[in-house]
């Protein structure tokens, strides 16, 4: 106990000494994760730094409609709005500055409700894009249709509108002369009602806002017939239902660095080696088990120090929280520390030679964290990758962590990863075992 | 049981095809100071690795205080202190540090390693340097603290591998002062180096190896007897005189060979003291004048040139 504990302490006195070293292990992790988790959603959230997505709006109309759909998208939380003109919005596409713009033509206030009964008058809204941004176009198409919709529906479709509408419509049947036209009485039935309908609604809207997608309370107005309404829940059992992106790529992010440092240290021991430490370690009577033991816990220790410091900053600084399971966080903590330290002895052990264990650890590492979903979320990877994923012990790293924190899953969602992190440790160890050389040979 | 602090038998190593270590037997008694010397790769630094349980041996066996090795954890292993070839030191760390972290791992703790630290670093005189880092120090003073770690657990047995490599010429009488002061303390010295003068300064008793084998195992006194074949006179004459008078040189019982050019006699001699007499007797009575007198004694360089054929540097 006295060998394991003075490597322990000999261990983190001598990676404290090396400035480099700790800004590899704190610094630069925090600085990285900080710009992923903005790229992934920030915070989440009203209070997320992340704002939604940058869109412009063209109002070339300047009617109660257009005006109607600019104000649905800037109250919508999804989206950041700029109003701008035509030019300085080609510009800013053009350039790559901003994804999406919407041209909303003149004319829009006024055709927009014939042209839901004739096409010839539809008014065309341009939507302008970047090419390489396809999601985001995506987007604004879809949310298009309901905020044009509704606020057609709110500021031009009125009672004695639709009956000059259905007026007319009366009109050309008793002028349409064919003799068999079939269901003629039907259809006049149906207008001359529609009629005393909407002559008991007059001055009041015809559609209330559901189209818009808000709700419907305390309006006399009718509806208008969209075949859904939507409603949304965010899976999560975290307090908010926002997505982190900070909790993420902290642990992503973490981990990398961790691993990348623990590599570090672990060539650092075959460096000893070269340098005849060996020689003096065994002339003592330290056994293997005992050495490997020692060095394998001051690594996981250092992941330890390095994965708390990075998660504090995270709490800190990103409000990332610990949704779920405290018990849960700690073991994952735990079990990715001993996995991390284990493999970067493992991975010493097979390149035999601070040289040989760079090429390979750098190519491990890399590899491991980008299967593992440490650079950017597991679920944005093709089906078959997130399959393959499942047997890097990042991935299960990173999803322990995910589930503790911003998921907000209860500790028996930890059992999982942890155990299979304690598994892969084992692996780990019994190469380290097999494979480091403690003879001088 | 046996006696000896350290032994070995048939002590046989390979790498690959090459035998590095073949059959060396010897032994080293309590107190002594043993010179183990070969030129490189003569199997110096593999035997030493042998004997501390660096190296498994693919033959023979070697016993600590008379009995062989059990393994990695036996605690019979306090017996031995290395000071490897290496500056086996932890440079980003200071001196007190290193000390602590090596006297740790061989079981001291709390004042006892704290006062062992104080000890060694006062030893090699470098106590007023214990709280700057390693790399801070010149090259003799890592030498020297390199030594203390080994000293720190108070060895019975001190193996040194070549502990003066790279010392400038005061660093490295500073350590043979440290070493002449651990014999007088009574510890048991086993000196690897490929300097002859180290050897006939620090230790009693020489082994030599060369290709993985012992060629000479004996006292200090007793290899120079064995290089009297190299005890050499030079006599410088004032004149050249025909005659007979360097058959008679040659006659002369001490004298095993003479050659006379330019006024310069030179004559391998049995011995320096009687050969030197009778020569210059012999010269007296043929009227010669001798103007000068040179006399070589053989080193263990000499020696060991003698033995094998090479000088102690040739690798």
């Amino acid at each position: 106990m006295t060998q394991i504990l003075a490597i322990i302490r000999h261990d983190l006195k001598l990676y404290f000494s090396d400035r480099r070293a700790l800004i590899m292990l704190f610094v630069v992790p925090i600085g990285i994760a900080s710009f992923m988790g903005s790229l992934f959603g920030g915070s989440g959230g009203k209070g997320g730094t992340g704002g939604g997505l940058e869109i412009l709006i063209v109002d070339q109309d300047d009617s109660a409609v257009s005006r109607g759909v600019v104000a649905a998208f800037v109250n919508d939380s999804t989206f950041r709005v700029t109003v701008t003109n035509e030019a300085a919005a080609r510009a800013l596409v053009l350039k790559g500055q901003r994804s999406v713009a919407l041209l909303l033509p003149p004319g829009l206030g006024t055709d927009a409700l014939p042209g839901l009964f004739n096409s010839a008058r539809r008014p065309i809204v341009t939507l302008l894009h970047d090419p390489s941004r396809r999601m985001e176009k995506s987007l604004v198409e879809g949310m298009l249709v309901p905020k044009v919709i509704g606020s057609v529906a709110q500021n031009s479709l009125r009672p004695e509108q639709a009956r000059e509408f259905i007026h007319q419509g009366l009109t050309n049947l008793s002028r349409d002369n064919r003799p068999n036209l079939p269901n003629r009485q039907i259809y006049r039935e149906l207008l001359e009602r529609a009629d005393k309908l909407l002559a008991t609604r007059m001055n009041q809207p015809l559609f209330g806002p559901t189209a818009a997608g808000t709700n419907v309370a305390g309006t006399n107005a009718f509806t208008l017939p969209l075949p859904f309404a939507t409603r949304t829940e965010a899976l999560t059992r975290s307090s908010t239902g926002d997505y982190n992106g900070y909790a993420h790529s902290f642990a992503g992010m973490g981990l990398q660095f961790v691993l990348m440092c623990l590599l570090d240290f672990a060539i650092g021991l075959l460096r000893e080696r070269e340098a005849g430490m060996f020689r003096r370690l065994r002339v003592a009577p330290l056994g293997r088990g005992t050495f490997l033991f020692g060095k394998g816990l001051s690594l996981a220790l250092i992941s330890v120090l390095s994965l708390t410091g990075c998660f504090a900053f995270a709490m800190l600084v990103f409000r990332v929280r610990v949704e779920g399971s405290w018990p849960g966080f700690v073991a994952c903590l735990l079990a990715t520390s001993l996995m991390t330290a284990s493999l970067a002895l493992a991975i010493a052990a097979i390149g035999q030679t601070p040289a040989g264990t760079r090429g390979i650890g750098i190519a491990v590492t890399l590899l491991l964290v980008m299967i593992g979903g440490a650079w950017v979320p597991a679920f944005v990877f093709p089906q078959w990758l997130q399959r393959v994923s499942l047997i890097t012990p990042t991935r299960w790293a990173v999803d322990g962590f995910d589930a503790m924190t911003w998921r907000g899953l209860g500790a028996e969602a930890a059992i999982m990863p942890v155990a299979v992190m304690l598994g892969f440790t084992a692996l780990f160890g019994a190469i380290t075992w097999a494979r480091l050389r403690w003879d001088a040979e | 049981m046996d006696p000896s602090l350290l032994s070995t038998r048939q002590l046989t190593k390979r790498f690959g095809t090459r035998t590095a270590v073949d059959g060396v037997s010897f032994a080293i008694q309590p107190g002594e100071a043993v010179g183990l010397l070969g030129p490189n790769g003569a199997g110096k630094t593999t035997t030493i690795s042998l004997l501390t349980g660096l190296l498994h041996a693919d033959g023979g066996e070697v016993l600590l205080d008379g009995r062989p090795l059990t393994g990695d954890t036996d605690p019979r292993k306090r017996l031995l202190g290395l000071v490897p070839q290496e500056l086996a030191l932890y440079e980003e760390l200071t001196a007190r540090d290193n000390l602590a972290y090596f006297g740790a791992l061989q079981g001291l703790r709390g004042p006892a390693l704290s006062e062992a630290a104080r000890s060694a670093l006062g030893f090699v005189g470098l106590a007023d340097r214990e709280r700057d880092k390693v790399k801070t120090y010149s090259g003799g003073m890592k030498r020297r603290l390199n030594l203390a770690v080994a000293l720190l657990h108070d060895p019975q047995l001190l193996l040194l591998d070549e502990p003066t490599v790279g010392v400038d010429p005061q660093s490295r009488n500073a350590i043979f002062e440290n070493i002449e002061a651990l014999r007088r303390r009574g510890k048991t010295i086993l000196y690897t180096t490929h300097y002859m003068e180290e050897v006939e300064r620090l230790c009693d008793r020489v082994i030599i190896m060369d290709h993985g084998r012992i060629i000479v195992d004996d006292s200090l006194a007793g290899l120079k007897q064995r290089g009297t074949s190299v005890n050499r006179l030079r006599v410088e004459l004032a004149e050249v005189r025909e005659g007979t008078w360097l058959e008679s040189v040659r006659a002369l019982s001490a004298v095993r060979a003479a050659e006379f050019d330019a006024l310069t006699l030179e004559l391998t001699v049995a011995d320096i003291a009687r050969g030197t007499t009778e020569v210059l007797a012999c010269l007296q009575h043929h009227g010669l004048t001798v103007t000068g007198l040179a006399t070589h004694q053989p080193s263990l360089e000499d020696v060991f040139l003698q033995l094998t054929g090479r000088t102690l540097r040739d690798v």
